[in-house]
């Protein structure tokens, strides 16, 4: 029997209510295949492909592209094998009706209830769970996810006893592709016949350039172990210390005439209404990074992770937003939001323009999950694969030029949040030691962004003596 | 430094420890070999040439040809060793623990804590392990995983002709019971040996063979070698693998695996032993249990099926861990969504 | 060969301290005070002191499950063995023992064995390190009608004949393994001595309730082993007074069978007869030791039910050496 489609308009995260086709790829008859691209879609955040989910004929098309904005849920074509008769597609469309997914239609009939995540996914595919009959042994947990998001089981190799499907084995498939962070190989630390040392603790000390046969090993056996070295450890001459900032070059400024794209034309509309609409203002200090930058190198190396002078950044303004919830916020119309974590946006170049993913509970996170956390969603961006969920909603923004050897700037604020940080490179300078002799020292100038409607100078000047504390003294951001 | 094959270090060890030690003693079926024939003694000199020249050099007193009789090679072995003697027995294949696991699990391993600390029984039981040769499923086997779970024993595995040589010398002068597991596909392995008489590895002191930061691979004897290849490709592509070989099962390196996975985050461990109850589900658990945090996928073993081993070249091939086993199961925790 | 009055005096306390141990813990353990298994050694007592009265220190024995009659004819301090049956951390084995797994290495008793016939092959190990050392001591193991079924035992006899080990296999014909009659189990016509024999190794066989047959049988085998000629068997033909373990009912005995035996193959009470009968020892002699060792018993319970406890500590310690 004929099976018929509806292709709606989709949801691409809570905030979305509308979205506008921009581009149709395919046209009525064509026959498309699973993973095909079927259509850009824009919204005010964000330009999307829609692959195709299986295969199918485009039988007709409801909403020509360019067009206006359709509310979520629109029908926006109708789906068909070949077998289904032109009468019986009109009588499809006659017959449909819109999921009430739209936050309006929502809010109208039970306002107090949140939607919930089930719901939502359900919702995003257009339709309700479909029942899965199989035949293959699946565990009751992983049958209900994939009735709830519509996984195709002949796909998945069970890796259960006997080929049985597991609710991991389920999860995985809905899960995009890893792009796993590779970090090599490393020197492979030789083993010296008179010294007793765990590997680690030979790499660590290598690095810092202690002498193992001085160290009393405590470990198990008397082994030297990586807490024996560790506690070693000691600051190096901080002249020695790497992240020193590349002198400024002036980038070419030819002229090249080029229309806006459509993020281009989504970030240029987003931009210039915050600007003209919020009344911004500036707080501008300076941190010693001194020994942010050299405890970076041991804590790396003890949380086997490669924190960017920026990770630390994004988790000291998430600590400093903890205690500082007046800038934790969004502004609504005349409402502030006030949220119980920091969810950082982290502004991003990607070949398709400025992108702010979005480091969720980053107040909750230690380093090197922040640090991982960033990389995935940088990696994402680079690839123009991220998705709605990853750049939806955020509480404050971290904007970071250093590493182009900027030293301060203003950065227009995020809306609907309440302000943004712009990061300068760690400049070396000179400065008055407390005997009045000359001293070097690496220094950051960080600039917050602040919307007045909703955050007074007090509240901000705070957060920010605070973000210059937790910078220049950063064990308080392992605490 | 000196190029020797891992059964030249293994004969080698014995008779310098022989030469150094008079308490050091050597039986097993066939350590002379040819005694009672018209070939004479040593006419065969041991079927893994692990003993060749022994006799001839310490005598019939310090080298005793036994009979079949695994019970009664380990048991005397054990009396030998109450009776304050070092004997390295060998049992030639390490199958026959079945034979023997008395003596083994009831008796050597348990007698100093029975006796309430009052005993010491410095005994070496020697076996040859491992498959590849297609010799079917009561030749082949890798036993430690029993053998590892018994408290008392001290269990090595050496994957090279150096680490024989340090790990067997401290078997023959440690005050404990060891069980020194030599992989048969080894013994004809070279490889560079330090000429120190004193050259010792002391238990529970995982080897690096490869440094990386992107998965842990933990393996020993012959898979080591697997993995080492595996890593080494695996580079090529920028993955960075830390190699770990065990060297002894028990006591176990848990500092020097739980080190790597809390910098890679993931682990693949690699064991010619069936899957359950084994050593890759222990070191699995290990990590499940203490490194939760760092992990980014789950822990993987590669791992024969739970089948005895096949005898015909095919299916030998297929029970066996591979090299693209190995590889699948780091490629599987890279790609782990 | 007569024995001197000392040597009577001595052979008879050693027995009676046995008899009066075995007697004793059969009374406490009906108390539940001691945990665990125990199997007594009441009535064979002859075999052990028998065997090791001819020994020293440095000559080797390795024992049984039923072993508390050879530890303490060996040489193991009774106050200790009490301790360690009532798992006192100041016990033999600092009570990680107990009663199957007495030993004392220093005084050549390398363990009671919980594994019957496990003993054997361990005793041929210990032989050759006494050939090695070229000092003319010996490793005995005692086993019994049980034992001799096992194929370590077989094993071990094969190897000592093959080695020329200075081994001497101790079968106690005690007449049941745990609760199997000889006469089905053995298949030799209850004869095991003739399987040692049929290994290619000289034996002798014994009355085990007569003390002077045992101690003057085992002169000639120690004589013959000690010279170098390898191993040697002997089987003594014994009664057990008591079940397999304590708290076995014994349904396997004949009506009267243990009031018979009391009577009539009591090795105690043939010595007594045998000594006073030849006016080598007065009853007043030997009613003196009795009312000694039952003192010194007496006093090694009292000793070990005060003596200190092992701590949960304690069940890490003694596994390795070092590990």
């Amino acid at each position: 029997m004929a099976r018929i489609r509806p292709f709606c308009m989709p949801k691409w995260g809570i905030e979305m209510t509308e979205g506008t086709l921009a581009e149709w790829m395919v046209s009525e008859g064509d026959a498309f295949s699973k993973g095909q691209t079927l259509c850009l879609i824009e919204t005010d955040k964000i330009t999307n492909e829609v692959e195709a989910e299986y295969d199918a004929v485009v039988r007709r098309i409801l909403v020509e592209q360019g067009g206006d904005a359709q509310p979520v849920g629109t029908l926006l074509a109708v789906f068909a094998d070949g077998e289904a008769s032109d009468s019986d597609i009109d009588a499809f469309v006659e017959g449909f009706t819109p999921a009430e997914t739209g936050v309006a239609a929502k809010s109208e009939k039970q306002a107090a209830a949140p939607p919930k995540v089930t719901e939502v996914a359900r919702a995003a595919g257009g339709a309700g769970p479909a029942k899965i009959e199989t035949n293959r042994p699946i565990s009751p947990e992983a049958l209900k996810l994939a009735e709830r998001e519509g996984v195709d089981l002949s796909n998945i190799e069970g890796s259960g006893r006997n080929g049985r499907i597991t609710y991991q084995d389920v999860d995985q498939a809905l899960r995009p592709a890893a792009k796993p962070l590779l970090r090599g190989t490393a020197v492979l630390p030789s083993e010296d016949g008179d010294v007793f040392a765990t590997p680690l603790a030979r790499r660590i000390a290598a690095i810092h350039g202690i002498d193992l046969s001085r160290v009393n090993g405590t470990g198990a056996r008397g082994r030297i172990s990586k807490a024996d070295v560790l506690a070693l450890v000691v600051v190096d001459d901080p002249a020695s210390l790497g992240a020193r900032p590349a002198d400024f070059v002036a980038g070419d400024n030819a002229p090249a005439v080029e229309p806006f794209d459509r993020i281009r034309k989504v970030v240029a509309r987003r931009l210039t209404k915050a600007k003209q609409d919020i009344p911004h203002f500036y707080l501008r200090v300076t941190a010693r990074a001194d020994a942010l930058l050299e405890l970076r190198k041991t804590a790396n190396l003890v949380l086997g992770c490669k924190a960017s002078v920026n990770d630390y950044i994004v988790r000291a303004s998430a600590v400093a937003l903890a205690r500082h919830p007046d800038v934790n916020i969004q502004v609504h119309g005349e409402e502030i939001h006030r949220f119980p974590h920091a969810d950082i946006s982290i502004a991003v170049a990607s070949p398709k323009g400025l992108v702010t993913p979005v480091v969720r509970q980053a107040d909750r996170m230690r380093i090197d999950q922040i640090a991982a956390e960033t990389r995935r969603l940088i990696d994402k961006a680079s690839a123009g694969r991220l998705s709605m969920e990853d750049m939806d909603g955020g509480t404050f923004s971290v904007s970071n030029l250093g590493m182009f050897g900027v030293e301060q700037f203003d950065a227009i604020i995020n809306p609907p949040q309440g302000a943004i940080l712009a990061v300068g490179a760690a400049i070396r300078q000179p400065a008055e030691d407390k005997d009045g002799s000359v001293v070097f020292e690496s220094r950051i100038s960080l600039t917050l962004s602040v919307d007045h409607r909703a955050i007074d100078g007090a509240a901000g000047a705070q957060f920010m003596a605070t973000l210059k504390q937790l910078i220049e003294e950063p064990e308080g951001l392992f605490t | 430094m000196a190029k020797m094959m891992y059964r030249e270090a293994v004969v080698s060890t014995i008779a310098e420890e022989m030469e150094r030690d008079d308490s050091v003693v050597v039986l097993g079926e066939d350590v002379v070999g040819g005694m009672g024939t018209a070939g004479g003694p040593e006419a065969i000199g041991g079927i893994w040439s692990t003993s060749t020249g022994l006799y001839g050099k310490f005598g019939a007193d310090r080298v005793i040809d036994t009979p079949i009789s695994e019970s009664a090679i380990v048991g005397a072995a054990a009396g030998l060793a109450l009776s304050g003697k070092r004997p390295v027995a060998e049992l030639m294949f390490a199958d026959f623990i079945g034979v023997c696991l008395d003596q083994i699990w009831n008796q050597i391993a348990k007698f100093r804590y029975m006796f309430g600390g009052k005993s010491r029984c410095p005994a070496v039981i020697r076996m040859a392990y491992g498959g590849g040769f297609n010799a079917a499923a009561q030749h082949s086997q890798s036993p430690h995983q029993i053998l590892t779970g018994i408290p008392g024993l001290k269990v090595v595995m050496p994957s090279t002709p150096a680490d024989v040589k340090g790990l067997l010398r401290q078997a023959i002068r440690d005050d404990d019971p060891v069980i020194f597991l030599e992989h048969k596909a080894l013994y004809a392995v070279s490889g560079e040996v330090p000429d120190d008489p004193e050259f010792i590895i002391p238990f529970g002191h995982a080897r690096l063979s490869r440094a990386g930061q992107d998965v842990t691979i933990v393996s020993s004897g012959l898979l080591l070698g697997f993995c080492e290849t595996v890593a080494d490709k695996l580079a090529e592509e920028g993955i960075g693998c830390d190699v770990i070989d065990l060297r002894t099962t028990s006591p176990l390196d848990e500092e020097v695996i739980l080190d790597s996975v809390e910098v890679t985050g993931r682990i693949v461990v690699v064991d010619e032993a069936p899957p359950r109850c084994g050593l890759a589900a222990d070191i699995n658990a290990l990590v499940a249990a203490k490194a939760f945090a760092s992990l980014k996928a789950p822990p993987q073993a590669v791992t024969p099926p739970h089948t005895p081993i096949p005898f015909a070249r095919e299916l030998e091939n297929a029970y066996l861990p591979s090299a693209e086993r190995i590889e699948a199961a780091v490629r599987k925790v890279l790609d782990w969504r | 060969m007569q024995l001197s009055r000392d040597a009577l005096l001595r052979a008879y306390r050693q027995m009676k301290i046995i008899r009066e141990f075995e007697e004793r813990l059969h009374e406490e353990i009906q108390t539940g005070e001691i945990a665990g298994f125990t199997h007594l050694y009441c009535g064979q007592e002859a075999v052990a002191v028998g065997v090791c009265e001819h020994l020293d220190v440095e000559d080797k024995i390795i024992s049984t499950h039923r072993g508390h009659g050879h530890c303490l004819a060996k040489g193991c301090d009774v106050n200790d063995m009490m301790k360690e049956i009532w798992g006192s951390r100041d016990g033999l084995c600092k009570g990680k023992g107990g009663s199957m797994h007495i030993a004392d290495v220093d005084v050549g008793m390398l363990g009671a064995n919980g594994i019957v016939g496990a003993g054997a092959p361990i005793a041929v190990g210990a032989a050759l390190s006494q050939k090695l050392d070229g000092k003319g001591k010996v490793a005995i193991t005692f086993s019994g009608d049980g034992a001799c079924n096992q194929g370590t035992t077989f094993e071990a006899m094969n190897l000592a004949v093959v080695t020329n080990a200075p081994c001497i296999f101790v079968f106690e014909n005690n007449h049941y393994s745990e609760h199997t009659g000889v006469e089905y189990a053995v298949g030799t016509q209850q004869d095991i001595a003739s399987r040692a024999e049929a290994f290619g190794m000289k034996v002798w066989r014994g009355d085990g309730t007569d003390f002077f047959a045992v101690h003057d049988t085992m002169r000639e085998v120690l004589d013959h082993v000690r010279s170098g000629n390898g191993p040697a068997a002997v089987e003594f033909d014994t009664e057990r007074f008591f079940g397999h373990f304590e708290g076995d009912p014994q349904r396997y005995r004949a009506k009267g069978e243990l009031e018979r035996l009391r009577e009539e193959r009591d090795c105690i009470k043939r010595f007594r007869e045998s000594v006073t009968g030849a006016k080598l020892l007065t009853d007043e002699d030997l009613d003196k030791v009795d009312s000694e060792t039952l003192a010194a018993i007496d006093a090694a319970v009292t000793a070990a039910r005060a003596a200190a406890r092992p701590t949960s500590d304690d069940v890490l310690e003694d596994v390795y050496i070092s590990y």
